[in-house]
């Protein structure tokens, strides 16, 4: 029997460019960033200062979402209002609407895939720290025992830290849309958002489901920035300048991502708009280190090979490559390399765009924010320039589009290249 | 000791040498990598993974962008292996 064909037929995109699609498109041909200076102040004391691609004008209450479903997860919060869970709520709100999904599709045909780094668990970090400092400043005899300390913590964050488990996160998105389908919460690190659409396009070829959204969504807060910039890939002049010689790193971007899948058949018999075909992916893990690739190896490579392989198209065929591109010179090295020996040296084809000097890293929502944008080009017959690409690093051996460019693309690849070696490429045709 | 960390030392100046497209002896043990001997981040890491395929050690993420000699990483490769070895 052949394999189902899968297709896009919603997106739902949240970032520094706009909430949902047309908005979002209409700012990226403007070359819109909305790039702004992040100050952390505590007790007027500035922390930190650094740039973030910020999202203007987010409001949970203005998606049309259910109230007495927002209601439930206020009350099980008890009024803590985190904001990676409200831009996943958001996105889906966004991506269903766009898909035409009824409520009744939803209930009866369709999964939820979440992807996410690290779902409620900073808030929860920064919590714990500010009261275990309250605690410590308002026992001045400090004859406080451990074991009080840590039970009296344990008490006040027993509902916070349950909820920091990812599978919270999980029943509050599908509770709130009525899904009652297959549901799943993958964690790829930066990749995460590509091997959720493979999950979700294999929960749709193995008959459970008709249709599954997947969504993404991250929210800068001060501990990551302090990550990044310590391993010194944070850009201290918020400008991500990916495949350049004054590459000096990444700038996060907030905000969340949904796609829409579906059984080609279900999506045709619903007249609804196809965005693209998902074709196939390719994964692997490199399992390296953490922060950094193993430059020499053929992991990456490997990836991209086996996405053309499971789309059954050849690397000739594709039209247009949107890479990770984090402006970091390690990173972008390793990329370039994969990119050239897939597509040969300084390739004409396919063009070569990257979308995060745009909207910045949305770190475990990159991927599908990415992909959306991508699609976004393939549907608008309009190829983004990448931004801030002024200085080129002949070095790489690749070349970037500088303008936007018009043309119809029959075949798109999404790659990108996570933290850990989380090595990820998925395939779109149109 | 002595003798095992200069031969350890010159099999790290051989290596250097080989990733960076230098003679190794023109290589000395305080040359700093990023001011003397023009390694950037991308050599850094192929040095990383030819140290570490050598001699089958792991060096830690955090380490490598403090190790800024020739000396240090001898050290460094030192400690791995008698980690590695006490085992």
């Amino acid at each position: 029997m052949p394999s189902k064909r899968i297709v896009i037929t919603g997106l739902g995109p949240i970032c520094s460019a706009g909430i949902g699609h047309t908005q979002v498109w209409n700012n990226l041909l403007a070359g819109k960033t909305n790039i702004k200076k992040e100050k952390v102040v505590v007790d007027d004391e500035l922390w930190a200062e650094y740039f973030v691609h910020k999202v203007d004008g987010f409001n949970i209450n203005n998606f049309g979402i259910d109230r007495d479903a927002l209601n439930y997860i206020k009350e099980w919060k008890e009024g803590e209002e985190i904001v990676d869970l409200n831009y996943l709520l958001a996105a889906v709100k966004l991506g269903i609407d766009d898909s035409k999904l009824t409520p009744k599709d939803c209930e009866k045909h369709t999964s939820l895939v979440l992807a996410h780094e690290n779902l409620n668990l900073m808030p929860l970090g920064i919590k714990i720290c500010q009261l275990a400092y309250d605690m410590l400043k308002s026992n001045t005899d400090s004859n406080i025992s451990r074991k009080e300390f840590l039970s009296s913590i344990y008490k006040k964050f027993l509902k916070t830290g349950y909820d920091a488990q990812t599978f919270m996160g999980l029943f509050h998105v599908a509770k709130t849309f009525n899904i009652h389908n297959y549901s799943l919460f993958i964690n790829n690190a930066c990749a995460s958002g590509l091997y959720a659409l493979e999950a979700a396009s294999q929960i749709i070829r193995s008959g459970q489901s008709k249709a599954v959204i997947v969504a993404t969504s991250d929210h800068t807060d001060i501990y990551k920035y302090i990550w990044f910039n310590d391993i010194g890939i944070y850009s201290p002049d918020g400008k991500t300048r990916p495949f350049c010689k004054d590459s000096n790193g990444l700038v996060f971007g907030d905000g969340g991502a949904s796609i829409v899948l579906e059984d080609a058949q279900f999506a045709k018999a619903r007249k609804a708009k196809i965005y693209a075909e998902y074709m196939g992916g390719g994964f692997s893990l490199e399992g390296w280190k953490v922060t950094a690739p193993q430059i020499g190896s053929q992991s990456y490579q490997n990836t991209i090979n086996q996405a053309l392989k499971n789309s059954k198209v050849k690397a000739k065929d594709i039209d247009l490559l949107v890479p990770h591109g984090v402006g970091s010179g390690p990173i972008d090295y390793y990329e370039s390399k994969a990119i050239t020996d897939t597509f040969g040296k300084n390739p004409t084809k396919p063009l070569i765009t990257a979308f995060k000097p745009y909207v910045g890293h949305n770190l475990g929502g990159a991927a599908l924010l990415e992909t959306i944008i991508l699609l976004l080009c393939l549907d608008n017959k309009t190829v983004l320039p990448t931004l801030n690409y002024s200085n080129p690093d002949p070095k790489l051996n690749i070349s970037l589009v500088k303008k936007a460019t018009n043309k119809k693309i029959s075949l798109a690849l999404k790659a990108c290249c996570a933290f850990a070696g989380y090595n990820a490429a998925a395939i779109f045709k149109t | 000791m002595a003798n095992a960390n200069s031969s350890l030392e010159q099999e790290i100046k051989q290596l250097v040498a080989d990733v960076i497209g230098r003679d190794a002896s023109e290589l000395t043990t305080d040359a700093n990598f990023w001011n003397d001997l023009g390694v950037d981040s991308i050599k850094a890491i192929e040095i990383t993974v030819a140290i570490e395929r050598k001699y089958k050690i792991s060096i830690r993420d955090e380490q490598i962008p403090k190790i800024t000699t020739i000396g240090q990483a001898v050290e460094v490769i030192q400690q791995a292996l008698e980690k590695k070895n006490a085992k």
